[in-house]
């Protein structure tokens, strides 16, 4: 997926007041419900709590302080960007042969079986992938009932409740956002680059590591920051199968906004995560930006 | 030159070739799994699925449509559905069509800030709505799970009736206001036919990210607005309910029919 609009170039002229009035309801509707949310968690991350955790008048950054000084929250941070980033690269390795081998496959029918592997999930709840993770991981799952009955284990083992397990099916959720922009990148590539190398010499290895994957960075790069964003933000998955202990602040927050109704505490931390994940983000997309001008020249 | 290719290309690479092609494979298996278990656990006459299935049972089915409190999960998701998707595409086609028709400093802004609920942390998104709703007494109500709902679906309607524009022949729309229509008459007459493929297709993004959305309404909702995949995250945070099986294969059946709509309209390829 890539996070940019198609968007040309050309001047107009004639129908722009008819643009800004079409402009106008979309606008609203996000300066209601995103730019304002957005001021108002800001002014109520600020805001101080009582011992009953009721919201006082006055302000100051009590929550920022308790969040950069818990051990507990520094190292939920740490964890989730750990994850996130682990995430990434994974999803970034196994999307390279996935998105070759969608390039390179000549059937139409293949290639939309690829496609509709690809998207599929896309369409598909977070709810109903976690769900699935949950049937073959459980202690009487899928992979537990073959083990026993292969005869390779006696004791199920426990699968589920841990970190490998939530990074295992992060990266199946999040695979597709690394897999089509790679593609995208993969496939604007011309045949007669790789073709030119080979003839001047280079074997398919060399050709691969000085032609190919200096050209894919880009595509790659975009794969990894949506992967990133994704993963550092989200606690359904997590939630699910990782249980409620796990140390990733995402469930924290969740914790602190749903279940003990710590808002501005959960409002500060939830700020705190954006910052941080946009920041990293914001280094990334740098980066690539940087790449493409090395390699593209523009 | 396909032959001047094999004598110059070495034969380590019909190697590498293969095993990028089967290390690709793999990878597609892996993505499919999931689906292939929640088939395979929907149709299976036991709480847990078995490997290889011993029979065929639709019990949960019948479970699911025995049980008042899931069909009225459906139903809240079915009033969602129906609500946010013809508004969340009606606001995503008229920002996409100003977006691609405008000239202006900052544009680029504009465009990365409607786009940007796709990447923003859900919590952030969860708690700024829920504190926003509140104050407007909208907790927990459909109409503020509603407005969630067209806020996380937005992005995709506009990027898809993005695609429809930027392949449309923009001279037909100089053409008909050079013949002296007007600028609506010329979006609804001329514009609108030609990228009605994109309208449908984001349109289709709209009703499947409404009816799978869970990590916003977990803030918005109440005992009385429980939507389905609501319903489907406290059945698994809490206890195992093997009518959830039967569950996730509804949810499979309309996302291969939401595939066929993408396919037919701007295609697969295009779609993300």
């Amino acid at each position: 997926m890539n996070i940019s609009l198609p968007l040309s170039r050309v001047s107009t002229s004639g129908n722009s007041l008819f643009s800004w009035l079409l402009l106008a309801p979309g606008m609203l509707f996000l300066a209601a419900f995103l730019v304002v949310p957005g001021i108002l968690l800001i002014v109520l991350s600020l805001h101080d709590v009582d011992g009953m955790l009721m919201v006082l008048p006055t302000y100051s950054f009590s929550h920022y302080i308790e969040a950069f000084t818990s051990a507990g929250y520094i190292r939920a941070l740490g964890t989730t960007l750990w994850v996130a980033a682990l995430t990434a690269v994974l999803c970034v390795l196994l999307a390279y042969p996935a998105a070759w081998l969608l390039v390179s496959t000549r059937s139409r029918a293949w290639r939309t079986v690829l496609y509709v592997i690809l998207i599929s999930p896309l369409l598909t709840s977070v709810v109903i992938r976690t769900f699935a993770w949950i049937v073959l991981l459980a202690q009487n799952g899928l992979i537990n009932d073959v083990l026993r009955r292969l005869g390779l284990i006696d004791a199920p083992l426990a699968l589920l409740w841990n970190m490998k397990a939530v990074i295992v099916a992060y990266v199946q959720v999040m695979l597709p956002f690394a897999v089509l922009p790679l593609a995208t990148s993969l496939g604007e590539i011309p045949a007669a680059l790789p073709r030119a190398s080979q003839s001047l010499g280079a074997g398919a290895r060399h050709t691969f590591l000085h032609v190919v994957l200096p050209l894919t960075i880009p595509g790659m790069m975009s794969g990894a920051i949506i992967v990133f964003a994704l993963a550092a933000g989200s606690y359904v998955t997590p939630l699910l199968i990782g249980g409620r202990l796990q140390p990733l602040l995402p469930i924290g927050i969740y914790q602190q906004a749903l279940q003990i109704a710590n808002l501005p505490l959960a409002a500060a931390l939830s700020l705190t995560l954006l910052v941080v994940t946009a920041a990293i983000a914001g280094v990334m997309s740098y980066v690539q930006k940087r790449w493409e001008r090395r390699v593209y020249g523009h | 030159m396909a032959t001047d290719r094999d004598f110059t290309a070495p034969v380590s690479s019909i190697g590498w070739r293969w095993l990028g092609r089967v290390a690709g494979g793999l990878v597609y298996l892996f993505l499919i799994l999931p689906v292939l278990v929640i088939f395979l656990s929907a149709f299976s006459p036991g709480a847990y699925p078995q490997f290889p299935p011993e029979s065929v049972s639709l019990r949960w089915f019948q479970a699911f449509f025995d049980n008042r409190a899931w069909l009225k999960a459906l139903q809240v998701s079915a009033w969602l559905l129906l609500v946010v998707t013809p508004l969340t595409t009606l606001l995503g086609t008229t920002a996409a069509y100003a977006l691609a028709r405008l000239q202006f400093r900052g544009r680029d802004v504009l465009q990365a800030f409607v786009l940007s609920p796709l990447i923003i942390p859900q919590v952030v998104l969860g708690i700024a709505l829920l504190y926003v709703l509140t104050g407007m007494g909208l907790s927990g109500s459909l109409t503020g799970l509603a407005i969630g709902h067209i806020l996380v679906a937005l992005p995709y309607a506009v990027r898809t009736v993005s695609v429809s524009l930027a392949s449309m022949d923009r001279r037909l729309e100089t053409a008909s206001m050079s013949l002296g229509a007007t600028p609506a008459y010329t979006f609804r007459h001329v514009t609108l036919p030609l990228i009605k493929p994109g309208i449908v297709a984001g349109a289709v993004f709209a009703a499947v990210t409404s009816f799978g959305e869970v990590s916003v309404s977990l803030f918005l909702t109440a005992p009385g607005t429980v939507t389905m995949p609501v319903r489907i995250f406290t059945y698994i945070d809490q206890t195992f309910d093997p009518v959830v099986n039967a569950v996730s294969a509804i949810f499979i059946v309309l996302a291969v029919l939401a595939l066929v709509l993408i396919e037919r309209t701007i295609g697969l390829t295009k779609a993300m």
